[in-house]
């Protein structure tokens, strides 16, 4: 074994050793299996919560450099110790509970929220071997796991037994419902070209090495991506689709009467689904952790990073938008765009097959993936184009007839001014 | 025991409790709370079957919806935390119930009855999976469940009835509706008098505003002058 293999191995060898040990003191069994098990969901979730440190310090940063401002400067150098500061103010703060609260459901919800978001790391692939389980259903699993936070954030809402906190409940379900329609529908081209629902065999179909043709899904399905980081926003309800904490409409919606640990566990939850939405799209549409030269992990991390930056530069950017707008803009665009977007890449991947023996078994034309991958992308861009067309058009009509609308007023009140004028 | 049977017997018990819990708590939004808890025991019971989709599905479907559940408890009942009704055909529906575990019990379970000289039960359950067929490719749960869910002779038929099972409770959600509806209408004609908490649902409906006001400077100075003729 070359350094190159140990190096771009390190993960799985330490992880194999670990369990090598575990087994020689208990013994081969469940027991042993079970301890294994228990101590990588520890690891597991340990990563999410520092990560979850690192991404607020970034976030603010970031967020701050784009508003001209120099964000957390004063603990440690360069502020590097803010995380922590704000994890001993969130301890040390009183743990208040509204008078009327529905109390188990109020103390539940932040702990709900929290599960739901870390359960989602259970089947990410973060190196070749380094897995917490390959379910060969892994996509479907994050999509349902991903609607659990749903009831967490109506429990708070409820729980509250704050008008405020409420409302903002009530618009979380219509927008985490409505915006899983077509993230779902577009998860369905890149499962359908991958030919499988595990997350592990999704990304090797985007390596060169094991069976892959090195092509990652973004330039295959660029519709499904765009639409997938839409929805994906939209469903971890950060800027500009965060209605449901809007601070200046409903304070802060549902958490807003929750402070010290309990605002922290949902501060975790929504980072962490933030954090779960981008390594998503890596492992979706950026093909996880492929990539040459540099190890694979280390691919998956500068991914993963530049699509979350992607993230807080969109939050630092754009105003929020009405929940009107929200809706329709899903309901009306998003959701009969992914229809046609699947029907497009059902058709095209049926006909022109990349594996020719699979083409000669099931009918089609045999071509090379990369023209498969090229009449993809075309086909894509093109029914981007003629939809962002056909709202163009249409948005023009509407704001002609307004127009004709605003015209035919001011001529009736003229005649009316005249009328008076006269008398 | 294995660990098997103790994790069965646990998620049985969450189930079981839970359900219970379902249809005697008072409070509307606990009694929902308690249907996810008990959706996700079951969906326990699929994980345990080693059928993940089937979890999966679960949770994304039962548990996604419950939130919508939710919503209309408290949107459709007055004061969700105090109501203090019961259901007046408690009996029927315990009765229904109980015949309808009978027949499950009598299908599923080690049990079989004789009926016009052909016997159901345990041995003969005329819709199986086929068993081999999953031992013999573990992996391909998925595959073997589709195919089993429309082939006639595995789980066409349940599957369909399943399909109906829906449409009933549409039927049955829309007759209440349409029967609480004309109740309603009674009731509230006697209660607006009364009732003055009411009010705002019975306020007549407001003209709708015109979408743009407009009023040119010019229409608005003319106006004026003419006010100003006037006086």
């Amino acid at each position: 074994m070359t350094v190159f293999e140990v190096i771009n191995n390190i993960l799985k060898i330490v992880g194999d050793a670990v369990a090598a040990f575990i087994i020689s003191i208990l013994g081969a069994g469940g027991l042993a299996d079970f301890v294994i098990m228990l101590l990588a969901a520890l690891i597991i979730c340990s990563i999410c919560a520092v990560a979850f440190m690192g991404l607020t310090y970034a976030e603010r940063k970031i967020v701050a450099r784009i508003q001209d401002r120099i964000g957390p400067n004063q603990a440690g150098p360069y502020g590097l110790l803010q995380p922590i500061a704000d994890g001993i103010k969130m301890f040390t703060k009183e743990d208040t509970t509204p008078a009327e609260a529905d109390r188990w459901v109020y103390n539940l919800a932040p702990l709900v929220i929290a599960v739901f978001a870390l359960l989602t790391y259970a089947v990410i692939p973060f190196a070749p071997g380094v897995v917490g389980t390959n379910l060969n259903i892994g996509v479907f699993y994050v999509i349902a796991v991903g609607s659990g936070s749903t009831v967490a954030i109506l429990m708070a809402g409820w729980g509250s037994n704050n008008k405020y906190s409420l409302l903002g409940a009530f618009r979380t379900v219509a927008q985490l419902v409505g915006y899983e329609v077509p993230m779902l529908l577009n998860v369905l081209p890149v499962v359908m070209l991958a030919g499988s629902m595990s997350l592990v065999d999704i990304v090797e179909r985007q390596t060169l090495s094991n069976g892959g043709n090195g092509i990652p899904f973004i330039l295959m399905a660029p519709l499904s991506a765009l639409i997938f980081l839409i929805s994906g926003i939209a469903e971890t309800g950060r800027s500009p689709f965060d209605l449901l904490e809007a601070e200046s409409e409903i304070v802060a919606g549902f958490h807003v009467e929750y402070s010290g640990m309990k605002f922290a566990l949902f501060f975790l939850g929504e980072y962490v689904n933030a954090l779960a939405v981008s390594i998503m799209f890596t492992v979706l549409f950026l093909g996880g952790y492929a990539g040459p030269i540099l190890p694979p992990y280390v691919w998956l991390l500068l991914k993963v990073a530049a699509v979350f930056t992607l993230l807080m530069w969109l939050r630092g950017t754009l105003p929020r938008v009405r929940v009107d707008q929200l809706m329709s803009f899903n309901w009306k665009f998003l959701v009969p765009m992914s229809i046609v977007n699947v029907i497009l890449v059902m058709v095209i991947g049926k006909v022109f097959v990349a594996d020719a023996v699979l083409a000669q078994s099931n009918g089609g034309i045999a071509v090379p993936p990369i023209v498969q991958a090229l009449i993809l992308f075309t086909s894509s861009i093109a029914l981007l184009l003629a939809s962002l067309l056909l709202v163009a058009r249409q948005a023009r009509q509407l704001r002609l007839v307004e127009a004709e609308d605003i015209e035919k007023r001011v001529a009736q009140n003229k005649v009316a001014a005249a009328k008076v004028v006269a008398q | 025991m294995t660990l098997q049977q103790i994790l069965f017997i646990v998620i049985s018990l969450v189930v079981l409790g839970s359900a219970v819990l379902v249809v005697t708590t008072r409070n509307l939004f606990h009694a929902a709370l308690f249907l996810v808890v008990s959706f996700f025991g079951v969906a326990g019971f699929y994980v345990l079957l080693d059928a993940g989709f089937f979890a999966a599905a679960q949770v994304l479907v039962y548990i996604g919806a419950i939130s919508i559940l939710f919503i209309f408890a408290v949107m459709l009942t007055r004061d969700v935390i105090t109501a203090q009704r019961g259901n007046s055909q408690w009996q029927a529906a315990a009765i229904v119930a109980g015949v309808i575990f009978l027949i499950m019990a009598l299908l599923l379970g080690p049990f079989s009855v004789t009926i016009r000289g052909r016997e159901f039960g345990n041995a003969n359950w005329p819709f199986a999976m086929d068993g081999n067929a999953i031992k013999a490719a573990p992996g391909n749960f998925v595959g073997i469940l589709g195919t089993g869910l429309v082939d006639l002779n595995q789980y066409g038929v349940p599957f369909l009835l399943a399909a109906v099972l829906l449409l009933v409770a549409m039927v049955g959600a829309i007759w209440v509706a349409r029967e609480l509806r004309g109740r309603e209408a009674e009731r509230a004609a006697a209660e607006t008098a009364v009732d003055d908490a009411d009010m705002d649902a019975n306020q007549p409906v407001q003209e709708p505003l015109p979408l743009i006001e407009t009023e040119t400077h010019e229409a608005h100075d003319s106006r004026n002058a003419a006010a100003t003729e006037k006086h």
